[in-house]
């Protein structure tokens, strides 16, 4: 049965939950960016523009504790993090390229090791994710599997209406659960006419053609003339919502510290480099080519799956404009 | 430096502007390259979105023809001139094309012994401003629309290429707003300014755009990446936040030419370029020494003369 919720009663719902004493995070305005921000009020809730960075720091923070040591009475006492007080969470809000990432992520957090510290956000995460009606110039969702529409990710998917409300769906036993403990604020019904979505410049590329073309072209001159110009940041790794590494670097002394794990990412030079000082990636533009490897080939050959939403962020965000929508246009009309 | 002749009268600067520094730069570059007088010319090709560019490598006749100069032109690109960038031009004589801002990170890179000017042929832009980070791409530069370095811009006219490209033009009075900000944050009391300082940093996911594109971050180890022993706490939190902002304010002072290409790419906006200027402000006033303008034989902090000022010492 199709339902509907009012905008008033999105963010009544939020304020409830927040009443449950429950983490809900969203898009929310903070500072001059809009960023997946812990939400204290339905009112904080901003859907007009995409957050700069993606949800994925609500699973995979940008830094957390893993583990405390400190040397007491000659002993060193080790204490692990108690992930059983990690807060019952629902992320509101996030559009498909962003509720699609866990969809995603999930097989290589769980894959040989299991990543409990993701595992365990995941295990107790709703995810609401909205229909994306706001796209620009660098969104290219399409193009990779995805939709503007689509529920990938989602336990509940809203889609907004002409009239301002939301088409609900539950698209998983978690969504129908949210909406059954809140009944009162969902109504019977189709509803009005869904908004429109923005086009989309890139055509849907052929992933299994490009693919292809990666495990052939490994050498390739292609590599230096897109990527010479990569001046080696972390920004698009930092802000993707499919990208994963990170380090872990122990803090403080050798008596008392904390043992951290944050964010990393493949463009940068050290990210390879063996502790005999060689690196194998040891120019700029071997970085870039493990970051189309890894994401339209690597991953997939492990998990089936491609590593990237078509969220355009890194696009947005390059501070060289290297474009990896156009990139992967030119691959996929590439013949050999 | 900064003629003044269409002061009040320029309120937009129109894209026939910009196509008028295209050409000139096609044709030189086109030269350069066909009588062999350089390897290769660093400048900027036309990105698939409507209104932007990427920096780009470019060795050969047909690709030079394709440059642009267009207000989406940001890049300063004597980073690829360092050694930062090693292995991506071919050893000899490149060519270059630079803003005003750009002119005085290349000046700072000869005053540093990193560039020889007899290695450089230098496509100087006469430059109105380009856009600023997130503004609509209209191809008309207005006060909405201009970077925030462009509004105080003094270098205008590329001092010392060896062809300019471009003829005068400059937007009429702008509000100076970088210069604003650094009053107001002057003004304020020291643990106010603290506060605000903090507050910025704590939002730095340390993805290092900042330092990855400055021409003065070329060290080949930096000190926020040591790692054997730690130097700075490299995990994004507040207090490793803070030490690598203060290690990169100082390590930039007296060299850094303000091109403010780490503010501009920062993901979370840090206005970066405030700091930078802070520190600007400190070497004029303590050495009356302005990084970037010409090159020196040394900055004031690689030197040491009898008559410095000493009073930082307590
Ligand atoms: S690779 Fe770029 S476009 Fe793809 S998901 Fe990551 S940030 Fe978005
Ligand atoms: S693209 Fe690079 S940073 Fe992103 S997940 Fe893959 S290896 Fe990591
Ligand atoms: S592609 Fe762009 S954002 Fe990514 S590492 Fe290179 S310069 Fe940085
Ligand atoms: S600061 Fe001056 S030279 Fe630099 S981009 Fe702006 S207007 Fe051009
Ligand atoms: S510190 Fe910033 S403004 Fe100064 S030279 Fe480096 S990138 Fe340019
Ligand atoms: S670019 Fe911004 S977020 Fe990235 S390291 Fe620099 S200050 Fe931090």
């Amino acid at each position: 049965m199709p339902q509907i919720i009012t905008e008033q009663n999105l963010r009544n719902l939020i304020d409830l939950l927040v009443k449950e004493a429950k983490l809900v995070v969203g898009p929310k305005l903070s500072g001059s960016v809009v960023l997946y921000e812990p939400l204290t009020a339905g009112s904080d809730l901003t859907l007009d523009a995409l957050p700069r960075r993606s949800s994925k720091e609500l699973f995979f923070p940008i830094c957390e504790d893993i583990l405390s040591y400190k040397r007491e009475n000659g002993a060193m006492k080790v204490n692990d993090v108690d992930r059983s007080k990690f807060p019952e969470t629902v992320l509101i809000g996030a559009p498909p390229c962003d509720a699609g990432s866990p969809a995603i992520l999930d097989a290589v957090m769980s894959w040989d090791y299991k990543d409990e510290f993701y595992l365990e956000r995941r295990r107790k995460s709703t995810i609401v994710g909205i229909a994306c009606t706001k796209g620009d110039d660098a969104c290219f969702c399409r193009a990779v599997g995805l939709a503007p529409d689509a529920e990938a990710g989602s336990d509940l998917f809203l889609t907004p209406l002409k009239d301002g409300s939301y088409a609900c769906k539950a698209v998983t036993e978690k969504g129908q659960a949210l909406v059954a403990a809140h009944k009162n604020l969902f109504a019977e019904g189709a509803g009005a006419e869904p908004v429109a979505f923005v086009d989309q410049a890139v055509e849907k590329l052929d992933l299994v053609k490009i693919k292809k073309w990666l495990e052939d072209h490994f050498e390739d001159p292609l590599w230096e003339k897109i990527a010479d110009i990569c001046v080696g940041c972390g920004a698009c790794a930092f802000i993707c919502p499919a990208c994963h590494c990170f380090d872990i670097n122990d803090e403080g002394s050798t008596d008392d510290g904390v043992r951290r794990k944050h964010w990393d990412a493949c463009g940068f030079a050290k990210f390879t480099n063996h502790a005999s000082g060689h690196n194998p990636r040891d120019v700029q533009n071997k970085r870039y080519r493990n970051r189309i490897m890894h994401k339209f080939k690597y991953y997939d050959d492990k998990f089936g799956k491609t590593l990237c939403t078509g969220c355009g962020r890194c696009i947005r965000a390059c501070p060289v404009g290297i474009d990896i929508a156009e990139i992967l246009e030119t691959i996929n009309t590439k013949h050999d | 430096m900064n003629a003044k002749a269409n002061k009040n009268q320029v309120t937009s600067i129109e894209p026939a502007y910009y196509q008028a520094i295209t050409e000139a730069i096609r044709k030189e570059a086109v030269q350069i390259l066909k009588d062999e007088t350089v390897v290769g010319v660093v400048g900027y090709l036309p990105g698939r979105r409507k209104g932007t560019a990427s920096p780009a490598l470019v060795t050969t006749v047909e690709e030079a023809e394709k440059l642009i100069f267009s207000p989406a032109c940001v890049n300063n690109l004597s980073v690829y001139l360092t050694k930062a960038k090693k292995g991506v031009l071919k050893q000899g004589k490149v060519g270059i094309v630079a803003k005003g801002c750009d002119m005085r990170a290349l000046a700072g890179l000869m005053t540093e012994s990193q560039l020889q000017r007899e290695d450089l042929f230098i496509i100087g832009v006469v430059c109105p401003g380009v856009y600023g980070f997130g503004v609509e791409r209209t191809g008309t530069v207005t006060e909405a629309n201009i970077a925030r370095k462009c509004r105080e811009c003094t270098v205008h006219m590329p001092e010392g290429a060896d062809v300019a490209a471009g003829t005068h033009a400059e937007l009429a009075d702008l509000t100076p707003e970088e210069a604003e900000e650094m009053a107001r944050i002057e003004a304020m009391p020291q643990a106010e300014r603290w506060a605000f300082w903090k507050e910025h940093f704590s939002r730095c996911i340390r993805c290092m755009a900042c330092r990855q594109v400055c021409p003065f971050c070329y060290c080949e180890q930096c000190l926020c990446d040591k790692n054997r022993p730690q130097a700075v706490e490299s995990s994004p939190r507040p207090a490793g936040n803070m030490a690598w902002h203060l290690v990169r304010a100082m390590h930039l002072a007296g060299r850094c030419g303000g091109c403010a290409e780490c503010e501009r790419v920062c993901p979370m906006d840090i206005p970066l370029n405030l700091l930078n200027r802070r520190m600007a402000q400190e070497l004029k006033e303590l050495y009356d020494f302005e990084a970037g303008l010409t090159p020196v034989e040394k900055g004031p902090l690689n030197e040491y003369k009898e008559n410095d000022d000493q009073s930082f010492i307590k």
